[in-house]
């Protein structure tokens, strides 16, 4: 265990490479460049939170915020839910070459995908400093773990899809499709209250995307801070996620390579 | 520093046949579902069969055998890519492969750019390759290109820069699969003359090829493959004369 562990970080300067050639091939020949990850979420955050507050007649300061956080980590958890089932099938050429832990390959595609979450909450960050000054106070400090959070959870997730992904090629589809049925299911841009008053306070109670969620939305929309509740669900589901990519991973790692 | 040291104990692989039978969830479960219909049967292949050999530190080993014998897959096994199916595998030192030369560059990245990446692939760090630079792109002797994207190479170029960025480290252990063949006249007569060095700078050369003359000149130990067996392990003009044997060639 330890020896793979070592493998992974003699390995840091290939896997930061490689998340920041993701990371430029994004950006590469476009006007905006970087700024894309910004304006892109912001531009979809008016749309919705015209309509919806509309619907829902919604105070559309407060539900703005509260969409656009929704919208930002949702759009991480895609890319590497349905990035990380192709990783090992994308990583083939480095694979068959090269004998390094397979966890890197899922490693790169998390890692990107969470510097264009950093990047896409600093306008979150300066929304709530504008609309609700009043939230403003050290728990927005702690609005900060949900990245560490986030990357506990997603990277064991993605390890374990990638291994399916490389045995059967159809998991990116499935991924399309569930990943489509589990926003309809989470508060990702629906209020907690409506599924409250749905009658529906399972699928926020026991819910891992509310957990992390309520990281970043309870200083920044509420100005309180996460309770510890929120934690233990979110790091439970990390331990859980972790302990079957462990499990996986002891069976199926040396027998990627026939796979791809 | 360890003294490089190859052994194997009645070492067996199999390609298992699940890569490519049931490639989708739908057959699988069709599968299940669908009475048996008597078909030829995919099994698993067995590519190495019951294999046991040292090679200690200075061997220079060749590996002879037909198309499929088991060459690729002998070397890929002690380069750890392959995982054994039973049996003891031990290998001490550093191995460094040469096998699919071409593959592994990014398109869009210039030469320059690559070399690095490439260099990392393989393990080393940024500041070390940031020292064999130069060399390795006057090895590869690609003019302006290296300022280039790799996708405005031809073929010929990209195994010339691939083969310069490979060689440029070597290990304990060295393990060449048919690369000797890349690139023009010229660019031949130095790749043969850096592979040389390489030999000579490594502790354990193990070589695959079907080009007997490179064989004999390079390799003192011969070992013969046929349809994954080891048929025969001893000195490299024996092993010549066994392999042709073996596959019903004149002598």
């Amino acid at each position: 265990m330890n020896k793979y562990i070592q493998g992974v970080w003699s390995a840091r300067y290939f896997w930061t490479h490689l998340a920041l050639a993701d990371l430029r091939s994004r950006w590469r020949r476009s006007f905006f460049g970087i700024l894309w990850t910004i304006i892109q979420p912001l531009g979809m955050t008016l749309l919705l939170s015209f309509v919806f507050s509309r619907l829902f007649k919604a105070d559309i300061t407060e539900y703005a915020p509260y969409i656009l956080s929704g919208l930002i980590v949702w759009e991480f958890s895609i890319a590497s839910v349905t990035g990380g089932a192709l990783s090992f099938v994308q990583a083939d050429a480095y694979i068959k070459q090269y004998k390094h832990p397979l966890v890197i390959y899922t490693l790169r595609t998390v890692l990107s995908a969470i510097v264009v979450l950093i990047l896409a909450s600093i306008p979150l960050f300066a929304w709530a400093m504008v609309v609700l000054p009043q939230n403003f106070g050290w728990s927005w400090l702690d609005g900060l773990t949900i990245f560490p959070v986030l990357f506990l959870i997603t990277w064991p997730l993605a390890t374990i899809l990638a291994y399916l992904g490389a045995r059967f090629r159809d998991i990116p589809h499935v991924l399309g499709l569930a990943m489509q049925a589990v926003y309809f299911i989470s508060p990702v841009y629906f209020e907690v209250k409506m599924f409250r008053a749905g009658g529906l306070d399972v699928l926020i109670d026991y819910n891992p995307i509310y957990h992390v969620l309520q990281l970043i939305r309870a200083p920044l929309l509420s100005g309180e801070w996460p309770t510890a509740h929120n934690y233990l669900f979110s790091i439970t589901t990390a331990v859980v996620l972790v302990f079957l990519a462990w499990l996986v991973g002891r069976k199926a790692e040396s027998k990627v390579i026939f796979f791809l | 520093m360890t003294i490089s040291h190859i052994s194997l104990t009645n070492v067996n692989l199999h390609y298992s046949s699940v890569a490519y039978k049931e490639r989708s969830i739908k057959s699988l479960i069709g599968n299940l579902l669908k009475p048996k219909v008597k078909r030829e049967a995919l099994t698993d292949i067995h590519a190495l069969k019951n294999i046991s050999l040292t090679i200690k530190r200075g061997e220079r080993v060749g590996l002879l055998g037909h198309n499929g014998a088991g060459k690729s897959t002998f070397l890929k096994t002690i380069a750890e890519l392959y995982p054994i199916s039973s049996g003891k595998l031990k290998v001490e030192g550093e191995v460094r492969s040469l096998f699919d030369l071409s593959m592994g560059f990014e398109p869009d990245a210039t030469g320059r750019e690559n070399i690095l990446y490439r260099g990392l692939l393989l393990g080393l760090t940024p500041a070390f390759m940031r020292k064999k630079e130069e060399e390795i792109i006057d090895f590869a002797g690609l003019g302006k290109f290296i300022e280039y994207p790799i996708k405005t190479y031809s073929a010929g170029m990209q195994v010339r820069l691939a083969f310069a960025i490979s060689t440029a480290v070597g290990g304990n252990i060295l393990l060449l699969d048919e690369v000797i063949g890349a690139g023009d006249a010229n660019f031949m007569a130095k790749a043969k003359q850096r592979i040389s060095h390489l030999i000579e700078q490594s502790e354990i050369l193990v070589l695959a090829s079907h080009d007997f003359g490179s064989l004999t000149a390079l390799c003192e130990r011969g070992l013969v493959f046929h349809h994954g067996d080891l048929i025969f392990d001893g000195g490299i003009n024996e092993a010549v004369q066994h392999y042709k044997k073996a596959n019903g060639l004149a002598i």
